[in-house]
């Protein structure tokens, strides 16, 4: 079923690029298609229930490396949030288009190829599969932001993200090799408690790797810059899909990492920073779009916190979190996407008294901001309950750093999405540009995907129930303690809602004041000019580098390659053994052997061509004898009538050549004559290696029997050439009738300058 | 494992290398010819000790050399028999050219090392823009 699923994504993301070519909707409207049909899939599945639906693809068997997806209870819930909210986006993005708008085919089928990279992430059941769909997320983000990419800012943007995303990418394979190896196991669901150096060091990387993806304080500058996207993209990718990866993939981990001290803490720092600094962030902005970005910073904060921490509430109020998030966030961007087609602006200094002039938007908004701000009757309103009852389990300093945390965090949640409501549907200004005569029409296509989301917020309330179906599975999947919980509609005036009515009064009061306060001015960029800085200075030092290492002689490279190999058989040098060892087979041997290499030195110090070439065909002739010696016949005979041929080939190309080899001198002879000589030590020192320590006896007899027997012949060594390795002797005279076939051409062209010099 | 036939082609492989980082194609030829000497009797050493020709009925299976690796070797020398012989159609088709065989220095790559400027740098500096991004309002 999940190789079906691919398949769909995959003829969508064909049919998205040809009917792209029509019209922007044409090809939004072929890409919706498969995760609509994926969406009910897994809504299916997960009221159905039934056995976990798996796939493979082996591709190394013994090596653990395949390509493997299970759609285990949190994949299924993944899957309904990454292809739903999904199939509704590219509705919504129909009518964010106008419709001359170009590159549609582009769109639509980056916009599907993300997700079914996304699905393969949340589908992965190996490390493996893991971090490829995760670089591949990565890689479509970075297309989907740059999408208007004739802007600079926006190709800034995203190269901004890039850079960041897939850094941290890199660091996370460094951190899952770690995982991988003190586990034993590539596999997610077999993932073995560890503990140790190694664990802690697995652990930092692991989770820098996903702070990166999440957008977590420091690495949180991409996803404000990501607003440079269309906002279809901003309410999917930069949402409720991608930026849910990292989270993900440390609930996933998690049980692995149980037992490390900085696992925990480390990922209560990042999530710490990210809630407190995201809801300040959230608070300086007056464009919309930033405003919800840096509430998402905040928010992903609170979700990394609950998961860190690690306790079996923590971890189910993180799941139920990480589910309503996706629809009211999404809801919200949604709204101020339509705010901007039909306004033209997002500044909620400018905007105003909208709730007039778009009713139905200001309905939306208001339900999916109470949803964020967790007021009842709301889906939000139950899971921030679960985090903060969650937080109440907790002890000592984890409570007390987590505490702060959710409370800081809703309370700034709280008043940010006040200042939002109230910048763009609150009583506008007196320059407001949003009269009741500028709206553009409303399109249903945009209204429908934002009304949806928002509703299931209040049928989610409605049918708690339901939503306990998919959440309590999913959380119990990732910690087996946590399926006792289940989210509670009214839970009654106790502790947690006590809490929850002190954190809206506060966060209201903060908010009005900050209203009130009324500041104008466009925030500083805090920390996005430093990474741009640090990019840029690498981009701008990089040919000096690229200078240093490729400058263009090839003497030099291959002395460089020379060198690298000696190196790494340096590593031989201990694994000589003795025994084997012996002078020589025969006293002739020693002196072909001094013969040949006294034939080598004189081909390459002689001055002149035809020296070198006779010194060229000595060695080959004494080569001939060693083999002679060695009891090889056959290579004898075929290396006397190979040498002479080359010295005849060698001879007569001469003629053409200038008599002498231009003379070298200097401090390079004295490089290459180093690097020459460690690279014939090397050799032997790996010849030594391998030949004193022998694995078994030569296969001789077996081979001998096998010539006779099956080959009918009595040399071997023929037989082994046309019988057992026929193949490769055609591979070989297919490479020798090639290269005669070359050199005939070469030769050819040689008469064709000589032609053109008559003619002129 | 004989030490003067490690010696062959230790010193073989050395004269080898110090041919093929010359100037000179024809001098590259002459180097890659001696290491495939030195390869070939490099498989020949690392395959075990010498011994009587391997061919049934002419001396007893136990005195025999080892035929597997004197296969490959003979695969090894005609491929670089073909090797050689294209590169020297190869130097002789570019004296006819150039007047002589030296291999010059990538020009692509030198057009690098002499940093030529990147072309499409943005007019606006990556600070305006940061800021035009972070204060965000299309």
């Amino acid at each position: 079923m999940l190789w079906l699923l691919f398949g769909a994504h995959l003829v969508g993301i064909a049919a998205a690029v040809l009917a792209g070519r029509r019209s922007m909707q044409a090809g939004l409207c072929a890409a919706a298609l498969a995760p609509a049909a994926t969406a009910i899939w897994a809504a299916t599945r997960l009221v159905e229930g039934g056995d976990v639906v798996s796939a493979e693809l082996v591709w190394v068997d013994g090596l653990d490396v395949a390509i493997s997806f299970r759609a285990d209870a949190v994949a299924l819930l993944m899957t309904l949030l990454v292809s739903g909210v999904g199939a509704l986006v590219m509705g919504y993005a129909c009518g964010y288009f106008s419709s001359d708008a170009k590159g549609g085919s582009r769109f639509g089928a980056t916009m599907l190829g993300f997700s079914a990279s996304m699905l393969g992430l949340v589908w992965a059941d190996s490390i493996w599969t893991l971090f490829i769909f995760w670089e591949m997320t990565s890689v479509t983000s970075f297309l989907l932001v740059g999408h208007k990419h004739t802007d600079a800012a926006v190709r800034l943007a995203a190269r901004r993200a890039l850079v960041i995303t897939a850094t941290g990418g890199l660091v996370l394979l460094a951190g899952l090799i770690l995982l991988a190896q003190n586990t034993g196991s590539p596999n997610l669901t077999k993932l073995a408690p560890i503990s140790g150096t190694e664990a802690a060091v697995a652990a930092a990387l692991v989770l820098i790797g996903a702070a990166t993806k999440s957008a977590q304080v420091p690495f949180h500058v991409w996803l404000p810059g990501a607003m440079a996207a269309p906002t279809p993209v901003s309410a999917y990718l930069h949402s409720a899909a991608m930026v849910k990866a990292g989270i993900l993939l440390i609930a996933v981990v998690g049980p692995a990492f149980g037992d490390v001290a900085a696992w925990k803490w480390l990922g209560i720092c990042f999530g710490f920073a990210s809630v407190i600094w995201g809801g300040v962030g959230a608070l300086r902005h007056r464009d919309a779009k930033l405003i919800l970005a840096w509430g998402t910073v905040s928010q992903l904060g609170l979700m990394f916190t609950l998961f860190s921490a690690g306790a079996p509430k923590a971890i189910f109020a993180g799941v139920a979190l990480l589910f309503s998030h996706a629809l009211f966030k999404a809801a919200l961007f949604l709204v101020v996407g339509e705010v901007d087609v039909r306004t033209g602006t997002r500044d909620i200094t400018q905007l105003g008294g909208l709730a007039r002039s778009m009713p139905l938007a200001f309905v939306v908004a208001l339900l999916a901001g109470a949803s964020m701000v967790g007021l009842p009757p709301l889906l939000g309103f139950t899971a921030k309950e679960a985090a903060i009852e969650a937080v109440l389990k907790l002890s000592g300093g984890t409570q007390a750093v987590v505490g702060v945390a959710i409370i800081g965090g809703s309370v700034l949640t709280v008043a940010y999405t006040i200042r939002l409501l109230y910048g763009i549907f609150g009583p506008g200004p007196a320059t407001s540009v949003a009269p009741q005569g500028y709206v553009r029409r409303r399109s249903w296509l945009m209204a429908a995907p934002a009304v949806t989301l928002s509703l299931a917020g209040v049928v989610g309330y409605a049918v708690i129930g339901g939503v306990n179906e998919i959440v309590v599975p999913a959380a119990t999947e990732l910690n087996a303690k946590a399926g006792v919980y289940e989210l509670i509609a009214w839970p009654g005036v106790k502790t947690a809602f006590v809490i929850s009515v002190l954190i809206v009064i506060t966060g209201a009061v903060v908010g009005v004041l900050w209203i009130a306060r009324g500041s104008n001015r466009i925030p500083l960029s805090l920390g996005a000019d430093a990474t741009d800085g640090i990019v840029d200075g690498v981009i701008s030092k990089s040919p000096r580098l690229i200078a240093w290492i490729q400058h263009g002689s090839l003497p030099v490279y291959l002395a460089v390659m020379g060198t690298v190999a000696v190196l790494a058989a340096a590593a031989l040098a201990s694994d000589f053994a003795g025994g084997h060892l012996i002078w020589w087979d025969h006293p002739l041997q020693a002196m072909l052997a001094a013969a040949v290499v006294i034939a080598a030195l004189a081909a390459a110090f002689v001055g002149s061509r035809l020296g070198a070439a006779l010194a060229l065909g000595s060695v080959g002739f004494g080569v001939t004898g060693l083999f002679l010696v060695h009891g090889a016949p056959d290579l004898a005979l075929t290396q006397l009538l190979v040498e002479t041929v080359v010295v005849v080939g060698f001879v007569l190309g001469l003629g053409h050549l200038a008599r002498r080899f231009p003379p070298v001198t200097g401090s390079w002879r004295s490089v290459r004559i180093m690097v020459a000589a460690a690279g014939g030590l090397a050799v032997t020192a790996a010849l030594v290696a391998a030949g004193t320590n022998p694995t078994g006896q030569p296969p001789t007899p077996d081979l001998v029997a096998e010539a006779v027997a099956e080959g009918g012949g009595k040399n071997v060594v023929n037989v082994i050439l046309t019988d057992l390795r026929a193949l490769d002797t055609l591979g070989e005279v297919v490479v020798l009738a090639t290269v005669a076939i070359g050199i005939l051409a070469l030769a050819r062209v040689r008469t064709r300058p000589q032609a053109q010099t008559q003619e002129s | 494992m004989s030490a003067a036939l490690l010696f062959a082609v230790g010193g073989l492989t050395s004269v080898g290398i110090y041919l093929i980082t010359a100037r000179s194609l024809s001098q590259i030829i002459l180097g890659f010819s001696l290491l495939g000497h030195a390869t070939v009797l490099g498989l020949l050493v690392a395959g075990g000790a010498a011994g009587d020709a391997p061919i049934a009925g002419t001396a007893a299976v136990a005195d025999m050399s080892n035929p597997l690796p004197q296969a490959l070797a003979l695969t090894a020398i005609v491929i670089s028999f073909g090797l050689t012989v294209f590169l020297l159609a190869l130097a002789v088709r570019q004296q006819h050219l150039t007047g002589d065989d030296q291999v010059e220095d990538d020009l692509e790559d030198q057009r690098i090392a002499q940093g030529q400027p990147a072309e499409n740098l943005p007019e606006e500096t990556t600070e305006e823009i940061t800021q035009s991004i972070e204060g965000g309002i299309p």
